[in-house]
């Protein structure tokens, strides 16, 4: 019983794919421990995902209990939900023993860290929620080390959700290494089975779905980042996962005026964590670049680019808008430079091509903006292709001139934005970068 | 509206599709329709890749199912956007995806004379899946269809002798009155021999001339 407490503490799951005996999970259902409850509810709003649109709630004869049951697409890759299926959580209140925590850390706080990382204890300490408005490379996530800890000593579960895989990725281990004594869970699509009641959860948003009122503080990472800004469902998510009057931390680079206007406790953090500024994109016209790439020609301007990064021996990365043009535009290098690789949202290796990149093995890597955040790569120059297409808005933009110049060594990258004219969203991004850096320096 | 399979926004598509069968919606951008790739005429029977019978369709031809089938194709390969697809069809039950291919179907089927029998489900397995694939894609094509067999509880992939002479009783005729002809329909041809064993007992029965429609051959 007490790894069905543990598990289904603060969760939501499917009855009918639990990793307990059935005559055990049977049991704890009679006694009332655990909690049944239909998918979708009403034959309209999904009980997981809480997607209530009628072209994602869909009808059918259900051969199951052989009548109309109901099914959400939306939060389908999980296992699908219908009427006829049912959720599970546990229903008492915890009586997990709260683990002990021990806190690693020997780096320090710059004092504007510490001043924002005093704030956002501040606010937690009055349930208040807190934004950290925060350039990429400010080093906003050791600023929340003291308040994660002061939060687990305290006995609360902590979650931090971040938008992408990748970042989950990113931040588990060094979260572990901080915190060597707890228990942690990463949870992302296809995340290996993790067993004990986790106080910190590091997920990403799509795995929300599968809490609710579970955590007592709740950290949402690059808040207005995609998917997470067009995307309400996920907004919704947060809120359910949470425990009613649970705090949000909200980190950002790029906050919206809505979310500046929602959270009035807010720190500011524009300079870098090794102090240098953010690098300002230069601007280069590309005219015509998808038109020479349909005709099986790289644009010279790009070619001399690459050719330069790689004489200089400098890892790169190229943002292109589609992954069409991606498509094209890899057969075309790979001609020219083989090692060079191609990655994008439904790529199986794009893990391992990123780590190839990281060591060196291979010269560069052409990519949709997946990997727009939550990578760091030493001294890496960044282009991007057609920045005036409308998927690179100013945030996006800014977000991909962070993955430039990350590490001490090399804090001055390159990044350049390959354009068939300039479009105000570009500029917003410079306006914004030059703004970020001039807040550093003062 | 989006597309089915990758969920992005797709603009109203006119193709041959819109025009040859306007009552059917395109639900799968380009993109991912370009994925699927069509079986190009190969084996008469099963549109196996090559010239005239595949090698599984002869091997077929040595044992007592010889000449159970009298012609066929298949409308697909098995390939990766298709495991995709089939992984969300059936493992992930999303029913709509019975909708991807209706016009495919509707085009091969719907001057069809002969009387659409698809290959059934067994009680258990159809509870679990909660819908009958097989029939759903004739449903979104809208295509009629007759059931003429019935499927037994347990599974294919036995491994013993004895299991396998077990698989002849797998389908059994379900007493409805059966035609001179009949074009048994699957969603996925492997082996063979499930298309095999059901025209074996449809023979039994009467019915002189079997062709089969496979959606995809793996
Ligand atoms: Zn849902
Ligand atoms: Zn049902
Ligand atoms: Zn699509
Ligand atoms: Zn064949």
């Amino acid at each position: 019983m007490k790894e069905i407490e543990e598990f289904l503490t603060g969760r939501m799951w499917l009855r009918n794919f639990t990793p307990f005996p059935k005559e055990q999970l049977d049991d704890a259902i009679l006694t009332g421990k655990v909690r049944v409850s239909p998918g979708i509810i009403d034959g309209k709003q999904c009980a997981r995902c809480l997607e209530k649109s009628s072209q994602k709630i869909v009808p059918f004869f259900c051969a199951a209990c052989q009548s109309v049951c109901h099914y959400c697409r939306h939060c389908i890759k999980m296992g699908r939900i219908s009427s006829c299926t049912e959720l599970i959580t546990w229903a008492f209140p915890s009586t997990i023993t709260p683990q002990s925590h021990s806190f690693f850390w020997n780096g320090s706080l710059t004092p504007m860290q510490e001043r924002a990382s005093q704030e956002v204890q501040q606010s937690l300490s009055q349930d208040k929620d807190h934004l950290v408005y925060a350039v990429c490379g400010a080093g906003k996530t050791e600023l929340l080390f003291p308040a994660i800890y002061g939060a687990l000593k305290k006995g609360l579960r902590v979650c931090i959700a971040a938008p992408r895989t990748d970042v989950v990725l990113e931040l588990s281990p060094r979260l572990r290494a901080v915190f060597p004594s707890t228990t942690i869970h990463s949870l992302y699509g296809n995340s290996p089975e993790q067993s004990g009641f986790a106080p910190l959860v590091i997920a990403t948003t799509h795995q929300l779905y599968r809490f609710k009122d579970a955590f007592d503080v709740m950290i949402v990472d690059e808040v207005d980042a995609f998917p997470y800004s067009y995307d309400p469902a996920l907004r919704r998510a947060v809120s359910k996962a949470k425990k009613e009057m649970a705090p949000i931390i909200y980190v950002s680079a790029t906050p919206s005026n809505q979310l500046l206007k929602q959270v009035p406790n807010s720190s500011q953090l524009f300079r870098r964590f090794h102090g240098f500024p953010l690098p300002v994109p230069q601007f280069r016209s590309l005219w015509g670049y998808e038109k020479d790439f349909s005709k099986g020609k790289i644009p010279a301007k790009l070619i001399d680019w690459v050719d330069d990064k790689i004489n200089k021996e400098q890892p790169f990365l190229v943002f292109f808008p589609t992954i069409e043009l991606i498509e094209k535009a890899i057969g075309l290098f790979k001609q020219r430079h083989p090692a060079i690789e191609a990655v994008h949202s439904k790529d199986a290796d794009r893990k391992e091509k990123v780590m190839k990149l990281r060591q060196g093995q291979i010269p560069g890597v052409l990519t949709s903006t997946i990997l727009e955040r939550g990578i760091t790569i030493p001294n890496v120059q960044v282009a991007v292709v057609g920045a005036d297409q409308p998927i690179f808005d100013a945030a996006a933009l800014i977000q991909i001139s962070g993955r430039s110049g990350r590490a001490v060594d090399y804090p001055s990258g390159e990044v350049v934005f390959f354009h068939n004219g300039i479009v105000w969203q570009m500029d917003k991004a410079i306006k914004l970068i030059r703004s970020y850096n001039k807040g550093a320096r003062g | 509206m989006n597309c089915y399979l990758c969920d992005q926004g797709m603009s109203t598509q006119v193709s041959w599709r819109s025009i040859f069968f306007n009552e059917l919606q395109e639900v799968v951008c380009l993109r991912c329709r370009a994925g699927f790739e069509p079986a190009v005429p190969g084996c008469p029977i099963c549109s196996a890749p090559g010239e005239g019978k595949c090698a599984d369709c002869c091997e077929w031809e040595t044992t007592e199912y010889a000449g159970l089938i009298d012609a066929g194709k298949s409308l697909y390969r098995y390939n990766t956007a298709m495991k995709e697809y089939l992984h969300q069809y059936k493992f992930l039950k999303d029913i709509v995806l019975s909708q991807v291919f209706a016009a495919d179907l509707r085009e091969a089927l719907y001057k069809q004379q002969t009387m659409i029998v698809p290959i059934p489900m067994n009680g258990n397995k159809l509870k679990e899946r909660t819908f009958p694939q097989v029939d759903r894609l004739l449903d979104s094509a809208a295509l009629p269809y007759t059931h003429l067999l019935e499927k037994k509880e347990i599974g294919l992939g036995g491994k013993s002798k004895s299991d396998r002479m077990a698989l002849q009783d797998i389908f059994w005729w379900n007493g409805h009155p059966v035609p001179e002809k009949v074009l048994l329909f699957d969603d996925l041809y492997t082996t063979g021999s499930t298309m095999r064993l059901a025209a074996q007992v449809l023979k039994d029965q009467g019915v002189k001339e079997i062709k089969i429609l496979s959606l995809i051959r793996a």
